[in-house]
């Protein structure tokens, strides 16, 4: 069952957005695509939040975008991490495998 | 980091979110045909999937949507939450800044109406003041005779009109008792020049100005005021001066003060009266509007031909003579320019240590508020709005402080106006809209100063984990910028100490002056004498010797003389003297400074008489008696009794002989070194002459019995100005005193500032800094050792602070240099007295918060940790 936006944890799906773009320039929906594919259609992201998220860590200077060519030769906007956003990136990635491990460890301890 | 770019986000314009909308729509499309639906099926399914287009769009521009109403009210509110919940610190930055912009905003009213505000006529910067000078001659520019003015008005091609007045002090026998006003005799065009008219009645008419014409008055609005009760029928009503009476034809407007606050009437003197046809007589002050459009350099080239022109004419009087042309607003406040512009500076210095001080206190708040800002950061809020928000909160402390700060500068500028008395345009000081624009100016310029420093550090170590790193464990001592920041206050409180303690010595000093007079027990006051009555000077000599005598036979009067200028008060009278006996051309010029006395001058002051004697009562040729420094400059070596000196300007004196030497006194002022003087013994008072009697028992204890024997003689004359010799010299040093209170005021109070400074960057020190001193105590530590610690601290920072200081006020010393008195501006003794006392109390403001460092209870801390 695809997980939709409401149960997604607050702040992870910046940490999301963030994790696909470091892996290199792409577009929004790119980034649908890879989040689909990835996690095998469980997260499908609305395209409602996915947008004004990516504005936003634009705006926090987390992400930088350019205009250029996709595949097919359409103008779209590609974008990618700044060194800030690489930063910001580790932190959150770090504090969630902190809270992901601890979340495991006490639902194996309790069993 | 360029944090301010968040604080300026780049929009994405509707067309870019259009176009990188419709490209997710077209790839959803592409991927519906590969999937194999027909195309417009496979379109209208992406748009489905899609979801709501404008609503996306919507929250889009949300993103960028600064909303500045709703976040400043937002601000305010947790502005106004925040001083709510720390009172005393509020307290303490709107005190502190209501201090410093209040001062400030004081001393800019007085700026702004002296210095900066044209005068209160009409196109002011037009108003110019002429006067008459010989260039080869080192002496003072000169009044200008009617005749000169005339032919000025004729000839010149710059000037609108050109007038001139001089002034005299009047008996109006109306009442049962004589009553002194001024009076001012003007030329014709004076109102013209002014650009005034009559608030009541009209100008003279062309008979009034002609000799033997109509007397005519215009009076001043006060006296309409005081004498008329402001009566509307006042035109018509007469005025009496002894044997002459006047009627009034106008009533000027309440801010016309000129020639000088005191002039209550103005009468036309007649340009063609046959004793005003003299080329050498100098009668008026000159006043000259420029024609519109035209510059001084032109005013002056163009007097300077009229002036050539006039030499040639009449090489006998006018062919030495040039103009000297000066804007009247220069003339009037030149004086008390660089007192004001001091007061100004010293009050701007004493807000800065204000400003550094509340970002002190500012710093150490942020860092208390890390948690919270941090917290803040997590749930997303943008660096900009965090920094705007601290920014709110300081802007908003500003403003309180600067809005109490009015309402000090307007009780302050009545304390300003009373000591400031004899500055010039002290009327005008007032607090309006400019003022306050001003103090809302200096709170905006506050704010900034003060609240970027601390917001931009505030919100800088937030980004990563200070969440989770709670400021319990944090042992952070080192607070280099705080430190720094007390420094500064010291170093320009020591600069201001310095610029005080110079002025108070100078003070001193000058205190301490012997003026070679003695100037105890006299009692000075005038007599309405008219510069008609000159005509007849025998009759005018019988007048003086007269009340001189009846004084001398007063019980309680000791001696009485006459003195045109009060001795020890600025009044400066020099003119080139010609040696009758001849001089050679090598020799200096007699330069030297004229005094009009009667005999008796010398003993009522008790000057010694050197050599020879004094000047004989005889109504042959007058003598004079010169003093110790001329006979020393012009006659070294040689006996200077005996030879006859004639002055280049006194019109109405012939050669006199020199018949003895005087010691030298400080005529001139108390802070001027003796001139070479010459005593023209000359028993006549004339307007502006000066009586002084030695009392025995205190002067003004003498004035009512003085008045009613002068009354006995002469009941139409007014006797006015009663004042004890040593009243005019604390009125001389009027403005010496008024920058010397004002600067050791504003000294002590940045003093005060930066030990709060001090005490409160120390205190936060030993705070934050307690657990650390409970555990070294819990190992052995002595309490010795840590106050020892703590105050080393505290009067390290302040030695450098005073080495700054002291260098600083080194290098500002040029700015005090002419305003000082027997002191120089480096005086080694003042300076380090300032950095002594700036150290003792630097000592104990850090005294206590080292010694509360040391009474911390080590079981407290250890079972806190």
């Amino acid at each position: 069952m695809p997980i939709e936006k409401s149960d997604l944890l607050q702040g992870t799906l910046d940490m999301l957005i963030l994790k696909i773009v470091a892996l290199g320039p792409v577009h929004g929906y790119g980034i649908s695509l890879r989040i689909r594919q990835i996690s095998k259609e469980v997260l499908q992201v609305q395209q409602g939040s996915l947008y004004p998220a990516l504005h936003r860590l634009e705006k926090r200077g987390w992400l930088e975008a350019d205009w250029g060519e996709s595949e097919k030769g359409r103008q779209a906007k590609f974008y990618k991490l700044s060194a800030k956003g690489r930063k910001q990136l580790a932190s959150e990635e770090s504090n969630w495998n902190r809270l992901a491990g601890a979340v495991a460890n006490i639902m194996q301890t309790a069993q | 980091m360029s944090w301010w770019k968040s604080l300026f986000p780049k929009r994405a314009s509707d067309a870019q979110m259009n176009s990188e909308l419709r490209f997710h729509i077209n790839e959803l499309t592409d991927e519906n045909i590969a999937a194999g639906m027909p195309p417009d099926e496979a379109r209208r399914s992406a748009i489905l999937e899609f979801g709501g287009y404008e609503q996306v769009k919507e929250d889009l521009r949300d993103v960028y949507r600064i909303r500045l109403l709703d976040a400043s009210v937002a601000n305010l509110k947790s502005a106004f939450r925040f001083i709510r919940k720390s009172p005393t610190f509020s307290l303490a930055v709107i005190l502190t800044l209501a201090l410093g912009i209040g001062a400030n905003s004081a001393v800019f009213s007085a700026i702004d109406a002296i210095l900066l505000r044209p005068l209160p006529f009409p196109d002011a910067d037009q108003l110019m003041q002429l006067e008459q000078y010989n260039p080869k001659v080192a002496g003072p520019k000169r009044p200008v005779a009617p005749v000169r003015l005339a032919d000025w008005n004729r000839l010149n091609s710059t000037f609108q009109a050109i007038t001139g007045y001089y002034t005299e002090d009047e008996s109006e026998t109306s009442g049962a008792l004589p009553e002194k006003i001024t009076r001012a005799l003007v030329a014709p065009r004076f109102l013209q020049v002014w650009g005034i008219s009559p608030a009541l009645g009209r100008d003279f008419t062309p008979e009034e100005q002609h000799f033997g014409g109509p007397n005519a008055l215009m009076i001043s609005d006060r006296l309409w005021r005081r004498r008329f009760n402001a009566a509307p029928n006042v035109i018509g009503e007469k005025l009496h001066f002894g044997d002459y009476s006047y009627s009034i034809v106008a009533v000027l407007p309440a801010f016309f003060l000129f020639p000088d606050r005191d002039v209550d009437l103005w009468s036309a003197v007649p340009f063609d009266a046959p004793y005003a046809q003299a080329r050498n007589s100098t009668w008026f002050m000159v006043l000259g509007r420029l024609k519109s459009g035209v510059t001084l350099e032109q005013g002056r080239a163009n007097l300077a031909i009229v002036q050539a022109q006039l030499g040639r004419q009449f090489p006998q009087t006018d062919a030495d003579l040039a103009v000297d042309i000066q804007p009247l607003k220069e003339i009037t406040v030149a004086s008390s320019r660089r007192s004001l512009w001091l007061l100004f500076g010293s009050v701007s210095l004493l807000l800065l240590i204000a400003c550094t001080n509340i970002v002190a206190l500012l710093l150490s708040r942020a860092t208390q508020r890390k948690h919270e800002i941090s917290i803040r950061f997590s749930l997303g809020a943008p660096r900009g709005a965090l920094i705007a928000q601290l920014l709110t909160e300081a802007f908003l402390l500003a403003l309180i402080g600067s809005a109490l700060g009015l309402f000090l500068a307007a009780a302050a500028s009545d304390i300003f106006r009373s000591l400031a008395a004899q500055l010039p345009r002290v009327e005008e000081i007032h607090l309006d809209a400019r003022i306050v624009l001003y103090s809302l100016a200096c709170s905006v310029v506050v704010t900034l100063l003060c609240g970027l420093v601390p917001a931009i550090r505030g919100t800088r170590h937030s980004l990563s984990g200070s969440l989770a790193q709670s400021s319990r464990s944090q042992v952070s001592g080192r607070n280099p910028l705080q430190w720094l920041l007390v420094g500064i206050q010291v170093a320009l409180a020591v600069t201001l100490l310095a610029g005080a303690g110079l002025l108070l010595r100078s003070f001193q000093q000058l205190g301490r002056v012997s003026p070679g007079f003695d100037a105890a027990h006299i009692l000075t006051f005038q007599l309405s004498i008219n510069y008609g009555e000159t005509a007849d000077l025998k009759k005018l000599r019988q007048f003086t010797d007269r009340i001189l005598e009846t004084l001398r036979a007063t019980p309680g009067v000791d001696a009485a003389a006459i003195s045109v200028g009060v001795p020890g008060v600025p009044f400066r009278y020099q003119t080139e003297l010609k040696l009758i006996e001849g001089r050679a051309e090598t020799e200096p010029k007699l330069i030297a400074e004229n005094r009009l006395v009667s005999a008796s001058y010398f003993a009522t002051m008790r000057i010694p008489l050197l050599v020879g004697e004094l000047c004989r009562k005889t109504d042959g040729p007058p003598t004079l008696v010169v003093n110790r420094s001329f006979a020393e400059a012009y006659f070294p070596g040689s006996s200077v009794i005996g030879h006859h000196v004639q002055s280049l300007n006194f019109g109405y004196f012939g050669p006199a002989a020199i018949v003895g030497i005087s010691a030298d006194a400080r005529e001139v002022g108390l802070d001027h070194l003796p001139a070479p003087t010459v005593y023209w013994c000359a028993p006549i008072a004339e307007p502006g002459t000066y009586f002084l009697v030695r009392t025995r028992n205190a002067p003004m204890t003498m004035a009512e019995t003085i008045r009613q024997r002068i009354h006995e003689i002469d009941p139409a004359r007014s006797v006015y100005d009663f004042a004890p010799l040593e009243q005019h010299f604390s009125d001389a040093l009027a403005e010496n005193r008024l920058r010397t209170i004002l600067l050791s005021f504003f000294a002590a109070t940045a003093l005060s500032l930066a030990c709060v400074g001090l005490y409160g960057t120390l205190s936060y020190n030993v705070n934050i800094r307690q657990r650390e001193v409970g555990l070294r105590l819990a190992l052995g530590a002595l309490h010795g050792q840590i106050v020892k610690q703590f105050l080393w601290q505290g009067l390290a920072v302040c030695l450098l602070g005073c080495a700054a200081g002291f260098a600083l006020a080194a290098a500002s010393s040029r700015v005090l240099a002419g305003l000082l008195y027997g002191v120089s501006p480096s005086d080694l003794p003042t300076l380090s007295t300032v950095v002594l006392l700036v150290l003792a109390v630097a000592a104990v403001a850090s005294l206590l918060p080292s010694l509360r460092a040391s009474r911390v209870d080590p079981m407290q801390v250890l079972r806190d940790e």
